[in-house]
């Protein structure tokens, strides 16, 4: 059995920013090849984005980039001249796959769309994704993850009640819509095994973050009813929030708890030392009713505790709590650290920083982060002379021509 | 109809909210997919909201959106009956995606080593809060545990007021998708080799993994941010990320660059058309302006963009989402509204691709409208889904037919309550 799940499996990588190279990512730590096509010409944006080593940018110096791009190789043609466009197409029979994500009419300029690649394979599986989608009236919308959020409706239902809006940190929905495209790859990918056909795919972030946000929707459709921000507070659970804990080393602290029913509204207010005879909070129905006035007593009660040693006893009690962590706190979490979450990898120019791990764990053939992201053009001369044969001098005058570039 | 994508494959779906989306995807792309419900039905059926506000399974929302699509038979897992039809299911299924507290299912017999035994090429995904081995492996959950655990909530909401949850819980659907993909891996090498494996999705890492690396901040840059409200950026080099307009909000980011000088040009020019904003706005240049959020800003850059800030907020108050949006989509401004689902179900582009598909609900007498497939495929495209299964409705189809139970004994197991 080979090390890795996708081990043998190619893929070539135009796509930048997030959705496409997250997507990707899935496939290079499970051990498929996947080559990144990028150009000093017009880099990826992340490659200039935060946090950089020592906090001073540089086109290798992004951990944003370095994050999404692990186990993966790196290659640097600039599309726009003909020459570059000849050896991406050379490379396109090694391709399985094919992921691009610029917005819909560049590969179709450079003639790199699927009905020009399918010639070069024509079982070849190709995704491009974008903001809005291949066609429609705002197909060319320009925009980022952090726009699509807003776009999406997750910025509306984010705040402390009607009219407030305190979006949601970064670009949302550049994390709901990997999950959608990988999985599409992989069931193509078996697809094609059981019938050697191959497909275009058509993926729109607009579209694929609407499904976590289905229900408000469909009854938004039946009944009119449009899900506006209220905070914390839930249909299911008093109380239900942050609440204020003793300040640590000069940081605030709070700690997040979810109540359901009698037996766990007992056990909050022993393991918060209270007792409570009002009458407004006598049932789970009360309780929930008057969340407001929940929110205040939790908050008058916390502020003495510690909120590590209160989540033990809450959760000792069976009350679901936890510490609301920082991100200094999430590198220091008992239960991050048991999962063996994260990874210290050993970056060309960056040096060691800290990456996100995988968010599962496989018994049999467990992927990993087999490497830091390339500094650009980084493996060149390895592709271009094993791939496409290439010399030596032929790849040193491609460099010379900024074609390699 | 679903995709042909996955026809063949089988899915047994043991979840409840961590995980319904998975079940959900796989149907969606053509798998068979079982939910497995104790006979009063699962605590996803009795989430609110609910449709017209009647609070009943079939009305639940939740269960409209995520079960849809599925198949539902009923067992009870307290009777040995109970156990032994979801093993016989499991012994003959590609997938089982769980979300029980951990350990409670190999308790009784329906873990992954026990079901691998007669099944090797079964795919086995759990879903838990933390992972399976730390000192909160089984600590109670709800969503928002999820969202305080994995970083975003500290950075949700403004100063000195209280960390934030969005309206909808989300934690839960990041979860399901990943052991979605994450059996799609695997599923993989067992094409090759005809063996299954164990999955252990991990929902605090689900919830790190939205921060945009925010996550290297300390290590990188040395300090960490706190909770910013409509501002993005650290506390010395903030940009406004959210104007109100005349009848809500929009969101934009002014920059410069190759990447955003253009978008910050052309809002300029607009409203300069509109006889707002300074000369200096217009003659500098933007494209080799390069503080950015997080980059040291001097005190000519504060109030730049302090003056600019300001101005767009006075011209959006002059319009609508709807007029903003426009002339931002005909300019190529980076600009979008804070969309409502009205807005978004106004929607001219998602109409555009025949994005809405109708659902009918012979159950509650109405036809629903959901969102449609997530991706476009030329050879095995998604269609509508199903609606979702009341609870059980499946039963007599399935345990007759996979597991070739005679009227007679289904009628004793169900006067038994075990299904």
């Amino acid at each position: 059995m080979s090390r890795f799940a996708l081990e043998g499996v190619h893929v070539l990588d135009f796509a930048w920013v997030g959705v496409g190279p997250i997507t990707t990512k899935y496939f290079a730590d499970n051990g498929a090849d996947v080559i990144r096509v990028e150009s000093a010409a017009r880099p990826d944006v992340l490659r200039i984005g935060p946090p950089w080593k020592d906090a001073m940018p540089g086109i290798n110096r992004s951990q944003f980039f370095a994050s999404f791009n692990t186990s993966k190789k790196g290659i640097t043609l600039d599309l726009s001249k003909p020459k570059a466009r000849e050896l991406a197409k050379r490379m396109v029979p090694w391709a399985d796959i094919v992921v691009e994500s610029f917005t819909p009419k560049a590969m179709r300029n450079w003639g790199l769309d699927y009905e020009n690649l399918r010639e070069l394979r024509p079982d070849l599986i190709m995704l491009s994704t974008c903001m809005q989608g291949q066609t429609g009236p705002n197909a060319l919308y320009p925009g980022f993850g952090q726009l699509m959020s807003a776009l999406s409706g997750f910025y509306y239902i984010s705040g402390y009640g009607p009219g407030s809006c305190t979006p949601p940190y970064g670009a949302y929905t550049d994390f709901i819509a990997p999950r959608f495209s990988a999985i599409t790859l992989l069931a193509a990918l078996d697809y094609r095994r059981r019938t050697g056909q191959g497909q275009y795919i058509d993926m729109s972030q607009y579209e694929a973050a609407m499904q976590n946000l289905a229900p408000a929707l469909i009854d938004y459709f039946a009944t009119g009813r449009v899900l506006g921000p209220r905070g914390n507070a839930s249909a299911r659970y008093a109380p239900h929030g942050a609440y204020r804990c003793a300040d640590e080393d000069g940081n605030e602290r709070w700690i997040a708890i979810a109540v359901a029913g009698d037996d766990q509204w007992r056990a909050m207010l022993t393991a918060l030392a209270a007792d409570s005879t009002d009458r407004r909070f006598a049932t789970a129905s009360a309780r929930i009713e008057n969340a407001a006035a929940i929110d205040e007593f939790v908050g008058s009660l916390t502020p003495v505790h510690n909120a590590h040693d209160l989540t033990a006893k809450l959760q000792a009690a069976g009350v679901a709590a936890y510490p609301v962590e920082n991100c200094v706190d999430i590198h220091q979490d008992d239960n991050l650290e048991a999962f063996g979450f994260w990874h210290w990898l050993e970056h060309k120019e960056m040096g060691p920083s800290p990456y996100e791990g995988l968010e599962h764990r496989m018994s049999r053939t467990p992927g990993t982060l087999r490497s830091a992201a390339p500094i650009l053009g980084q493996d060149n001369d390895e592709v271009f002379r094993e791939m496409l044969s290439l010399s030596a001098d032929e790849i040193e005058q491609l460099k010379k021509e900024y074609v390699i570039f | 109809m679903p995709s042909e994508l996955l026809r063949g494959l089988r899915l047994l779906d043991l979840t409840d909210e961590k995980g319904a989306l998975c079940g959900k995807m796989f149907a969606d792309l053509g798998a068979e997919v079982i939910k497995v419900e104790p006979p009063e039905g699962c605590s996803t059926r009795r989430i609110p909201p609910y449709l017209e506000d009647i609070a009943d399974a079939d009305h639940c929302l939740y269960s409209i959106a995520y079960h849809a699509g599925k198949k539902s038979v009923t067992a009870n897992l307290a009777t040995d009956d109970g156990r032994a039809i979801v093993a016989g299911l499991a012994a003959q299924s590609d997938f089982l995606v769980e979300s029980h507290p951990l350990g409670h299912l190999d308790s009784i017999g329906l873990g992954y080593d026990a079901l691998a035994r007669k099944n090797p090429r079964l795919i086995y995904a759990s879903i838990t809060p933390f992972g399976d081995s730390g000192p909160g492996k089984d600590y109670a959950w709800a969503d928002i545990i999820s969202w305080a655990a994995g970083g975003q909530m500290y950075l949700m909401g403004e100063e000195g007021k209280p960390p934030l949850q969005m309206s909808l819980p989300q934690a839960g659907l990041h979860a399901g998708g990943e052991a979605a993909v994450a059996m799609m891996l695997a599923h993989y090498p067992r094409q090759i080799d005809g063996l299954g494996q164990r999955i252990v999705v991990n929902m605090q890492a689900c919830i790190v993994w939205t921060l945009m690396n925010e996550q290297a901040m300390p290590f990188l840059h040395g300090s960490h941010l706190s909770r910013t409200g409509v501002f993005f950026g650290s506390a010395d080099a903030r940009r406004k990320m959210v104007y109100e307009c005349k009848d809500g909000h929009i969101s934009t980011l002014i920059a410069g660059g190759m990447t955003f000088g253009n978008s910050t040009k052309a809002l300029i020019e607009w409203m300069r058309e509109n006889g707002l904003g300074a000369d200096w706005m217009r003659t500098k240049d933007w494209i080799s302006w390069v503080p950015g959020v997080f980059m040291e800003m001097t005190e000519q850059d504060h109030r730049e963009t302090e003056e600019l800030e300001t101005t767009i907020q006075r011209f959006m108050l002059t319009m609508t989402k709807r007029e903003i949006y426009a002339q931002a989509l005909k300019r190529r401004i980076f600009l979008a509204p804070v969309a409502t689902v009205a807005d978004i179900a106004a929607d001219e582009q998602l109409k555009a691709r025949d994005f809405w598909t109708a659902v009918p609900h012979d159950t509650i007498g109405r036809t629903l409208t959901f969102p449609g497939p997530f991706a476009k495929l030329t050879a095995t495209p998604i269609g509508s889904t199903a609606r979702a299964p009341r609870i059980g409705e499946h039963s007599d189809e399935i345990y007759r037919g996979l597991l070739g139970l005679a009227p007679e004994r289904l009628n004793k197991l169900r006067a038994a309550g075990s299904i």
